[in-house]
């Protein structure tokens, strides 16, 4: 360990670890463009100049080690005065088109140059301009506005380890090139836009879509594939309008996969179940809870059923789903979509997973088989009680033989509305809060980031009222609340607390249990 | 899209005019005794990567520029992509990313030799190979008229290098007469 003095505080930290990184743990924050803490460090941009006593010359403070008694000045005149010229220099040809860029809001230039620019420009020269650049992917390159700070090589070559960006030409010609017809397909690509400090990558997806002041944004885990990258949702007036990846040393970094930044639109659909529905003389009828509720539970009783249950419901509901399946003894299955395996090179452990939902390990944890078909597991005669499951592929004929389908979902699947007795809305994950289990059997939580639609309900709550309806003890005002009785009823989840998952989660103490089974 | 001459300062190599496009068949280049000089070139080197600038350049020599297709061609034998070696190809002023005159003359620019009178150097190639401006190729496919930065003879000026041989001391009027004695 070294001890140092950072703007007058003093830290101790591992050593070896930069004066950057240092200053972060004092609470100081160093102004820098081309180091990011998951790339290798490059000290081209020399934002991150800092004084450092006894040394002749400002040092790079991402390049530049901690040394035992060092005492660092981050903001005195001299080190202030150099990264305001940095500043000059990056805005000789950078357009101030702020106004117009997408990036305006959370563009690290416009935030420094506001905190330490000069408050003019001495230049009178017309700047550069070039065109705009089309990357393939989702990704644009408004090569005005880049700093060449190189992030985006940097990102391209060692962690997704597919070299397709380059500096091109040098000096002040200089701008990031590709090889004609090599395009940024990949799928882990999109997080050259996070990386890029500045507006000189964009979204396609995004583009024009909204400020960065206008949106809401909350914490989710991304329900693209059994990974449970961290994610924050973004908002706007209710609508959501992008995913991004939120850290998490321990399950993403930084990162997020192309399927899982563009499964929002799935959040944003507006064919959304927002009334229950009780078939009434053959049509679906608005009716209202208390009555679809009954309804449901009458068309179950009395009947074998089978619930066919999403494995992108959160843990609380499939615990509730679980009681409801011994109550109803019946039985539980769920179906899981399936892709390729995609992973991000440069990232031990992070993939896009085969397993295109979040939470196929918790569903295997609280007892729900896996099908492929949903035919094969149902019998003459019945009941199927759907939650969350959107039935694709499910022919006619798969449910021919059912005496009686109750659906609790959040969009209307069409068999479901030739033949479902009652139609439960709820809400999707965005919409609701709880947890999910990820392949290595980590607990995460995901926050509500936007209203529901009509009378839409969380499911862990319309779950509750049918375990009640039929007879179940269910005694639930919060996801906290279920999420405390499983934990007292399932060894695996043993140990866990709600509240100390915090929003980057906890490992289950039978993780292993999750990973069987689990595609890797 | 095509990066030409910026407006902050002079392009030591100009684009190609616009619309301009070079995708004629690409017959490889590294095959039969190129192929046994690049494996040669290879055993020197503990890595492929190290071996790209020697084998950009023997593309050069053969085909006269470093084309797309030619990208290909390397990346695939050495085993890097085509972005990356097309950043070292814009990187150096050595290769040239479209083709260029028979006789491809660099004139030297900078300081010593711009104050020794290079600019009227270059007026005069430019006048007498008919190429107008820098960068361009005559229309007879003979010239091409580039500046270059110091040739490391400034005592000499004004120095050119016309491919690889270099001559010293030229003033705009010799340069007809060196003009001359170019096939
Ligand atoms: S990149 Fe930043 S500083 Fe540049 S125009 Fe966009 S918002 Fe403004
Ligand atoms: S495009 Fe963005 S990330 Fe890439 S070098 Fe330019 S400023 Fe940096
Ligand atoms: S952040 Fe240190 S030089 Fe760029
Ligand atoms: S300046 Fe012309 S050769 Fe050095």
């Amino acid at each position: 360990m070294v001890s140092l003095t950072i703007e007058g505080r003093p830290v101790t930290v591992p050593d070896g670890m930069s004066i950057l990184e240092a200053a972060k743990t004092a609470g100081v924050l160093v102004p820098h463009y081309c180091y990011h803490p998951g790339l290798p460090v490059a000290g081209v941009c020399r934002m991150c100049l800092v004084e450092v006593e006894k040394m002749p010359k400002l040092a790079p403070a991402c390049a530049t080690s901690v040394m035992e008694g060092q005492v660092v000045h981050v903001h005195s005149p001299k080190a202030l005065e150099a990264r305001k010229g940095v500043l000059e220099f990056l805005l000789i040809n950078h357009p101030l088109d702020c106004p117009i860029c997408d990036q305006a809001g959370e563009c690290e230039l416009q935030d420094y140059t506001f905190a330490e620019g000069r408050a003019d420009s001495r230049y009178r020269e017309p700047k550069r301009f070039n065109p705009v650049e089309d990357f393939g992917g989702d990704v644009l390159y408004v090569q005005n506005r880049c700093i060449l700070c190189t992030r985006c090589v940097r990102f391209m070559s060692d962690v997704a380890d597919e070299p397709v960006l380059n500096v091109s030409e040098r000096g002040d010609r200089a701008f990031i090139g590709k090889a004609e017809g090599h395009d940024l397909t990949n799928p882990w690509a999109g997080n050259v836009i996070d990386l890029c400090p500045v507006g000189a990558l964009l979204s396609k997806d995004f583009l024009n879509k909204a400020r960065a002041w206008e949106l809401d944004r909350a914490p989710t885990v991304c329900t693209g594939c059994s990974q449970g990258c961290n994610a924050v949702v973004e908002t706007r007036d209710n609508v959501p309008v992008r995913l991004k990846p939120r850290p998490n040393d321990a399950v993403n970094q930084y990162y997020m996969c192309e399927v899982g930044r563009q499964s929002y639109r799935e959040f944003a659909r507006r064919d959304r179940a927002d009334q229950p529905l009780v078939r009434i003389n053959g049509t679906l009828t608005e009716v209202d809870w208390e009555d679809a509720v009954t309804a449901a539970v009458g068309a179950l009783s009395g009947k074998r059923v089978v619930v066919l249950a999403s494995p992108n419901l959160s843990n609380e509901a499939l615990f509730l789903l679980e009681r409801l399946v011994a109550q109803l003894n019946g039985q539980g299955v769920f179906r899981v979509a399936r892709g390729e395996t995609v992973p991000l090179p440069g990232v031990a452990d992070l993939a896009l997973r085969e397993e295109r939902a979040a939470n196929a390990a918790g569903a295997r944890l609280l007892g729900f088989a896996e099908v492929t078909t949903v035919g094969s597991a149902l019998r003459h005669d019945d009941a199927l009680l759907v939650v969350g499951d959107a039935l694709d592929g499910v022919t006619p004929s798969e449910l021919a033989a059912l005496s009686s389908l109750v659906f609790v979902g959040t969009t209307i699947p069409t068999a479901v509305a030739e033949r479902a007795v009652a139609v439960l809305p709820i809400t999707n994950t965005v919409e609701e809060e709880g947890t999910f289990t990820n392949l290595r059997g980590r607990v995460q939580r995901f926050l509500q980031g936007r209203t529901a639609p009509g009378v839409a309900r969380p499911s862990w709550f319309v779950l509750t009222d049918l375990l009640a309806a039929t007879g179940g003890a269910a005694e639930f005002h919060l996801p906290a609340d279920v999420f405390a009785a499983m934990v007292s009823t399932h060894q695996a989840f043993a140990g866990l607390d709600y509240e100390s998952l915090g929003m980057h989660g906890l490992p289950v103490l039978a993780s292993e249990t999750a990973t069987a089974g689990a595609a890797i | 899209m095509s990066h030409g001459p910026s407006a902050s300062g002079g392009a030591l190599v100009a684009a190609p005019p616009h619309g301009h496009h070079h995708d004629e068949p690409h017959e490889p280049v590294f095959v039969g005794e190129a192929r046994t000089q690049l494996d040669t070139i290879l055993s020197r080197y503990p890595t492929k990567q190290a071996a790209l600038l020697p084998a950009l350049w023997m593309l050069q020599d053969a085909r006269g520029w470093v084309s797309d297709k030619g990208i290909e061609e390397i990346a695939a034998l050495l085993a890097i992509t085509p972005a990356y070696i097309k950043g070292v190809v814009s990187f150096y002023t050595m290769y040239h990313q479209h083709p260029v005159g028979r006789h491809f003359i660099q004139v030297c620019t900078t300081t010593p030799c711009n104050v020794c009178g290079a600019e009227d150097v270059v007026k005069s190639f430019l006048e007498h190979t008919g190429c107008g401006d820098l960068g361009l190729t005559s229309a007879d496919g003979r010239f091409t008229v580039i500046e270059v930065e110091c040739l490391g003879a400034c005592g000499f000026a004004t120095p050119v290098m016309i491919n690889n041989d270099f001559i010293e001391s030229v003033t705009p009027e010799s340069v007809p007469r060196i003009l001359a004695e170019l096939k």
